[in-house]
């Protein structure tokens, strides 16, 4: 059972209050009309999956009910850490520049 | 007799209470402290079971964890265990044992005879035997099962309980023994809050069992007890006995079951408190100190009653005052087992001791054998052991200084006992259970921890290989000392002082060699357990198995409830030497959990019976079961299911019910529906994009259905969300979707759309739900609410009102799952049960009748509503459901799911598509689930059309009607499919899967 | 309004255990003693703290604090007002009390024209006193949260066994687990079943004018709240 921060309840917290939400900062298209079906189809379906770090979203709910970002690795376990998803955004995005 | 009652010093059972137990139906007496092991031998009882594969006559090898071969059923009925380690059985009065092998009997047992031609038993004899043919295995199986397997499990439910406890703490040491007393006592002292737990009933470890040793002074017990009274003095130390750490998971998540009360006799269990107790523990430090077991060697017969662990021998005698022969030979490789021959010595029993060493042990020690009148025989190996059901004597060889290999005879010598020690092997497992890897220590031939540990895992004593007990307790002041500077604490005392002695290098051997090619000499056992031999390991390397873990699932090698303890590391030296490379390179199988066996109930805990899972009730509930209501479970939610009158089943029930509501008026509770409060500025926004239809023009008074899609298109909710004010909606959803739904919203806001001012807030439970549905539902709101107009044109289909009925504040809202007038009124849940009483008796004259979840079911079936689940499985889009009309294509924001429904896919042909089935025969239900085939002579393998969705009798329509999903079934109207079940396909027609009322006049009165 | 001879009862979450027969005087020993403090108004408050005037009004209508830290309570004599999310509080006190505050700070937050609102939860939660010398062992048996560390005034959702509960901690006597309506059956066999070893206890409950919760219990009971 992984250990969580929250970072709005401000608590390591065990994983059973949490809920794993997905690969986090999944762009979805702007205009979805515009994409063609390839590109839609990457949207809906396609996940990085990665061996590795993962940026991904947990949503505390047995707690505060917000999403926020967690950066785990796939293989250790081990998380770097949590953010709101705003802070966690910027970090992301200086990590994949 | 073999094995006989001794007066030792510092033993530890209580000759003032005797106790008498039972085993195998025979009485015998022993004392309070035994073991059923030491019960046993000190009663002379050796036979304790046959053999897994060839029924050979098995005694007591091992003193604890490790045992392979006494598994025993204790007690009977529904306290009955199976399997249980006699060596870890305390002893209690009255305690009723059996055995748990042995077919006809243990004294003679069928498989015995296989046992006679074992080489013709090689690894996957069963499987290569019984192969052919196919159809006789259950015959074979019938048999083989019988006579093989051990215990029974227990038939009858468990009377007693079982709880859990959780534990935040600093650090939690595992093993109670010299080192782990003493890494406790240093962490105690630095004011960490510190767990201790050890599996046996006493702390000390192999203290309990080795007596010369002194530390800081004092006996090694005298050490132990003023250990445990300072650790008492601590309020910041627990010390656990009886609690065996069996588990380690990622970030120090330890799990430890503690045996509560299975030591008492079942009369005197305390019937409030738990048999066992499953304890999960988040240190943060562990300490594992969980010390090192002694292997046997491997040679001929080396499994004949008799035949033990020099550690067993030792033990026996020192804790438990049981002499385990009156002529003993002890075989080792090392200078450990000369303490177990000299304490025996010194008791007057008559020993031997053969050394595989050509030089033999320290020389200190062999004068002190020597003195004691022991006949030392170095350079000596045991060929094979003499006797069948009991020890009656070895033959010996000579054996090379150098190389394993025989280089002449030996002494035939006359024993009843046989002590072998092959080294220790480090007690690793919880180490290794998530991920960490031992190492393999030449010197000590062992698998080891290394010295460093791992993160926040610290590992002392015998565990990495220190068998002497002043480096054990050297390398753990240390390591702790270390430990709680990193912890920026100090470490108070000196690490106590044990004389060092002279020890002789082990010998690197695992198989006494017999001088004969392996498999052609006596059968030498690695794992008792399994009956795995030498030969087998062989036959498995010569048969290609190259990787350890190949190795051991062909043979079956550390698959028993020992997981190995004794045979892991001979398995692995023996496959070693038959690949030709060292142990290192050959490596270890994968230590998994548990280390040893955890009932179900100590891991089920308090979540059984009535807490085993959620059930959440409504506020009628109690109103429900005054009416005699049947249930079923919704989700977690116990609903009424239908109210049988006296007489009627199921059918009768939902019947009469059906043609109620139909004909004048039903009432059902509806409170499990979630219901979500939406509001803010940008609410109506939200709602556009989050549900497929459109939200902008929904006047505060009115209600709308609306269809829920995920990304992908397909519909994973529905529900009926109201307008109470422009910023301001009710949201319902499904029953089982609830929390699903509500979650979407927040994820949906958070991750996506964080700008758009809404919150969203639960109200399932707050609001009490009574559909009133039927013709006459206005009469009889009319009767409770005088501040509503329910006049058909001023409170119309899909309106809603607030206001005040029987006398409460309500929300009133015009909506129908039945395609009936119908109401559903919300009134605060405490008042819940008061609310359904009042409706019952406005509704009294109108003859109202409750309805559950099947007549539900029948009434939305028959208007063609569909269940989200029931009807859709993640795969109906909007079209594939004709629910086209709820999808707002125009809408400016492209909602949730619509760019899906456009992909060449979800758009395309030969889609499953709702539609309704009319059976030919009316009389038939179609059954659920049930496959569509287009033809009637469509054999196996045929391409299926679809399925069955639903199914009902309608007693309104006077004939079984059923929704089904069918591939292009919108353009299928008409035609005669067939649906396959129970062998039999039925014909039947499509249709629409509206049934009743066509244009909704009903639900419009 | 004409009431027509209607005669509303109440009824709570747990009044299915008929608790208030088998409650007994709690006495100084080290039994579990517990019981549910029904029929208590509650109200989810939203709001955004950047919003000028929305503590305030808070402050002004109900005389509690806005706690802005995660977890914490603010308590008065009339009633508590505990934070369970950056926007999000729980608003606990006696229903008629409750009902009026809430009209007041719907009115108040329409008028500032504050995203803001509170939502009457008072028909789908329950609360229950658990105390006695092992109340703490009691909820670690069950949850898996450190039960141990919650300071005094402070409040934790968490799971205690599948069921999400808020335990609130206000003094070292005992806590206060909240919890749904339709959870309240299993929640409480589960706190009954932990307890067990213990020696588990329906007490009963006294009003106490210094305590926020217990003091709810002096006023009486109402027979109907109209919002």
């Amino acid at each position: 059972m992984l250990v969580i921060t929250c970072p709005y309840c401000q608590e390591a917290r065990e994983e059973e209050e949490f809920s794993y939400a997905g690969e986090a900062y999944i762009a979805r298209p702007a205009v979805p009309e515009e994409a063609d079906d390839a590109t839609w189809g990457d949207y809906v379906f396609h996940r990085k999956n990665p061996r590795g770090w993962h940026w991904e979203q947990w949503q505390h709910v047995a707690g505060c009910r917000k999403v926020f970002a967690v950066k785990r690795h796939t293989v250790t376990y081990e998380i770097a850490g949590s953010w709101t998803l705003a802070d966690g955004k910027a970090l992301y995005l200086k990590e994949q520049a | 007799m073999s094995g006989y009652r001794i007066h030792r010093p510092g033993e530890r059972i209580n000759r003032q209470k005797p106790v008498s137990f039972q085993f195998d139906n025979v009485q015998y007496k022993a004392f309070s402290g035994d073991t059923l092991a030491s019960a046993l031998l000190a009663n002379g009882v050796r036979l304790i079971g046959r053999s897994f594969k060839y029924g050979r006559p098995r005694g007591i090898v091992g003193f604890g964890a490790e045992e392979p071969n006494a598994l025993i059923q204790l007690e009977t009925g529904a306290h009955t265990v199976p399997d249980l380690k006699a060596t870890q059985v305390e002893l209690y009065q009255g305690l009723l044992a059996g055995s748990t092998t042995g077919y006809p009997s243990l004294d003679f047992d069928l498989k015995g005879l296989l046992g006679k031609f074992g080489r013709f038993m090689p690894p996957g004899f069963y499987y290569k035997t019984f192969m052919e043919p196919v159809k006789a295995w259950p015959v074979y199986e019938k048999y083989i099962r019988k006579a093989a397997g051990y215990g029974h499990a227990p038939v009858l439910p468990d009377p007693e309980s079982y709880d859990h406890l959780h534990h935040h703490i600093d650090v939690l040491v595992v093993g109670g023994g010299a080192a782990g007393l003493w890494a406790a006592t240093l962490a105690g002292r630095a004011g960490l809050k510190t767990l201790l737990v050890d599996e046996q009933a006493e702390m000390g470890g192999w203290l309990l069992t080795e007596r010369r040793s002194r530390i800081d002074g004092l006996s090694g017990m005298d050490w132990v007890s003023q250990r445990l009274a300072e650790l008492a003095s601590l309020p910041n130390v627990s010390v656990l006995p009886r609690t065996t750490a069996f588990a380690l998971h990622d970030l120090n998540l330890v799990q430890a079951v503690e045996l509560l009360q299975d030591h008492l006799p079942l009369t005197e269990r305390n019937a409030a408190l738990p048999r066992q107790r499953l304890h999960k523990i988040r240190a943060h430090q562990v300490i594992l100190a969980s010390g090192a077991i002694e292997r046997p060697l491997v040679f001929g017969y080396n499994d004949v009653p008799g035949v033990m662990t020099a550690a067993a021998g030792h033990s026996y005698l020192n804790r438990y005052g049981v002499a385990v022969g009156r002529e003993v030979l002890v075989q080792t490789q090392n200078d450990a087992a000369y303490e177990a021959a000299l304490d025996l010595a010194q008791c007057g029993v008559k020993v031997m001791l053969a050394d595989a060493r050509q030089g033999g042990a320290a020389a200190w020690r062999q004068q002190a054998l020597k003195s004691a009148g022991v006949e030392l025989l170095l350079g000596h190996g045991i060929a094979k052991v003499l006797g069948d059901k009991s020890v009656s004597g070895a033959q010996l060889v000579k054996l090379d200084g150098r190389n394993n290999q025989v280089v002449g005879s030996g002494p035939r010598l006359s024993v009843d006992t046989v002590l072998s020690s092959g080294g220790l092997t480090s007690t690793v497992h919880l180490f290794c259970h998530n991920g960490g890897r031992p190492v393999w220590n030449q010197q000590q031939l062992s698998f080891v921890c290394p010295d460093e540990g791992r993160d926040n895992i610290a590992c002392v004593g015998a565990i990495t290989g220190r068998w002497e007990l002043s480096e054990a307790l050297g390398q753990t002041h240390a390591a702790v000392a270390a430990l709680l500077l990193g912890h920026g604490r100090g470490s108070s005392g000196n690490a106590p002082s044990v004389a060092s002695e002279e020890v002789a290098a082990p010998r690197a051997i695992f198989r006494l060699p017999d001088g004969k090619p392996e498999g052609h000499g006596a059968k030498a056992f690695v794992d008792y357990q399994n009956d795995v031999a030498a030969a087998d390991i062989h036959t498995a390397i010569r048969e290609n198995y190259r990787s350890i873990e190949h190795v051991k699932r062909y043979t079956a090698l550390g698959f028993g409830t020992d997981q190995g303890k004794l045979s892991n590391i001979n398995g692995f030296a023996i496959a070693a030497e038959a690949l030709g490379k060292p142990i290192a390179e050959v490596g270890t199988t994968t230590y998994r959990p548990s280390y040893t066996p955890v009932t179900f109930g100590a891991l089920a805990g308090p979540h059984v019976g009535e807490t085993f899972d959620v059930r959440r009730y409504t506020a009628m509930h109690a109103s429900h079961d005054a009416r005699k209501a049947e249930y079923e479970v919704v989700g977690q939610w116990l609903r009424p299911w239908y109210f049988p009158k006296p007489g009627e089943d199921l059918h009768a029930a939902v019947n009469r019910e059906c043609l109620a509501t139909r004909n004048s008026v039903g009432v059902m509770d509806a409170s499990t529906l979630g219901k979500i409060d939406v509001k803010g500025p940008d609410a109506r926004e939200f709602l556009n994009r989050i549900y497929s239809n459109a939200w902008s023009k929904l006047d505060p008074g009115k209600c709308r259905y609306g269809l829920m899609l995920d990304e992908n298109g397909m519909v994973m909710d529905d529900g009926v969300t109201a307008c109470l004010a422009d910023d301001h909606f009710h949201m319902t959803t499904t029953t089982g979707g609830a929390a699903r739904v509500y979650s979407w919203l927040e994820r949906w806001h958070q991750t996506e759309w964080p700008e758009l001012k809404v919150r969203f807030t639960t109200t399932t439970d707050h609001w009490a739900t009574v559909a009133v549905v039927g013709p006459d539902s206005r009469q009889v709101l009319q009767k409770l609410c005088t501040d509503i107009d329910f006049d058909k044109d001023a409170f119309k289909f899909m309106d809603g009102r607030s206001g005040t009925v029987a006398g409460l504040p309500a929300r009133v809202f015009r909506i129908s799952f039945s395609g009936e007038l119908a109401y559903e009124i919300n009134v605060d849940a405490n008042y819940g049960r008061y609310m359904w009483e009042e409706v019952m008796k406005a509704g009294a004259a109108f003859n109202i009748t409750p309805y559950g979840t099947e007549t539900m079911h029948v009434l939305r079936a028959e208007k063609g509503f569909i269940i989200v689940g029931q009807d859709t499985d993640g795969s109906m889009s909007p079209n594939d459901l004709a629910m086209s009309w709820a999808v707002g294509m125009k809408k400016p924001f492209s909602f949730l799911g619509k760019r899906s429904l456009l992909r060449s896919h979800t758009a395309g042909d030969g889609r499953k598509q709702l539609v309704g089935l009319l059976p030919l025969d009316p009389k038939v239900v179609l059954a659920e689930g049930a496959q569509i085939l287009s033809n009637t002579d469509d054999t196996v393998p045929a391409a299926m059309q679809g399925h069955v969705t639903s199914s009902y009798h309608s007693a309104f329509l006077g004939r079984s009607i059923a929704m089904a999903v069918l591939k292009d079934g919108s353009k299928r109207e008409g035609d005669t499919v067939f649906v396959w079940a129970h062998g039999k396909s039925v014909p039947a027609q499509v249709v629409s899967s509206v049934f009743v009322d066509k244009e909704g006049v009903r639900q419009h009165a | 309004m004409p009431k027509q001879g209607f005669q509303p009862f109440m009824e709570s979450p747990l009044h299915h255990f008929k608790l208030d027969a088998e409650a007994q005087a709690r006495r100084a020993d080290g039994r579990i003693w517990c019981n549910e403090l029904p029929h208590l108004g509650y109200a989810v408050l939203r709001g955004d703290t950047a919003e000028a005037g929305f503590a305030q009004l808070v402050q002004q209508v109900t005389g509690l604090a806005l706690p802005l830290q995660a977890g914490a309570v603010s308590q008065g004599p009339q009633g508590v007002l505990m934070w369970t999310s950056p926007d999000e509080w729980l608003l606990v006190s006696h229903r008629q009390r409750l009902a009026d505050w809430t009209a007041q700070l719907d009115g108040g937050f329409a008028a500032q024209q504050l995203f803001a609102q509170t939502v009457d939860s008072s028909g789908g939660l329950t609360l229950a006193w658990l105390g006695g010398t092992e109340h703490i062992t009691v909820l670690r048996h069950l949850g898996v949260y450190d039960f141990e560390s919650i300071p005094l005034g402070h409040m934790v959702s968490t799971v205690l066994g599948k069921a999400t509960v808020q335990v609130i901690r206000l003094d070292g006597d005992g806590v206060f687990v909240l919890f749904r309506r339709s959870f309240a059956d299993y929640v409480w066999r589960l706190l009954r079943r932990a307890a067990q070893p213990y020696g588990f206890a329906v007490c009963q409950l006294e009003a106490r004018g210094d305590h926020p919760l217990f003091a709810q219990l002096a006023a009486p009971r109402p027979s109907l709240i109209l919002a």
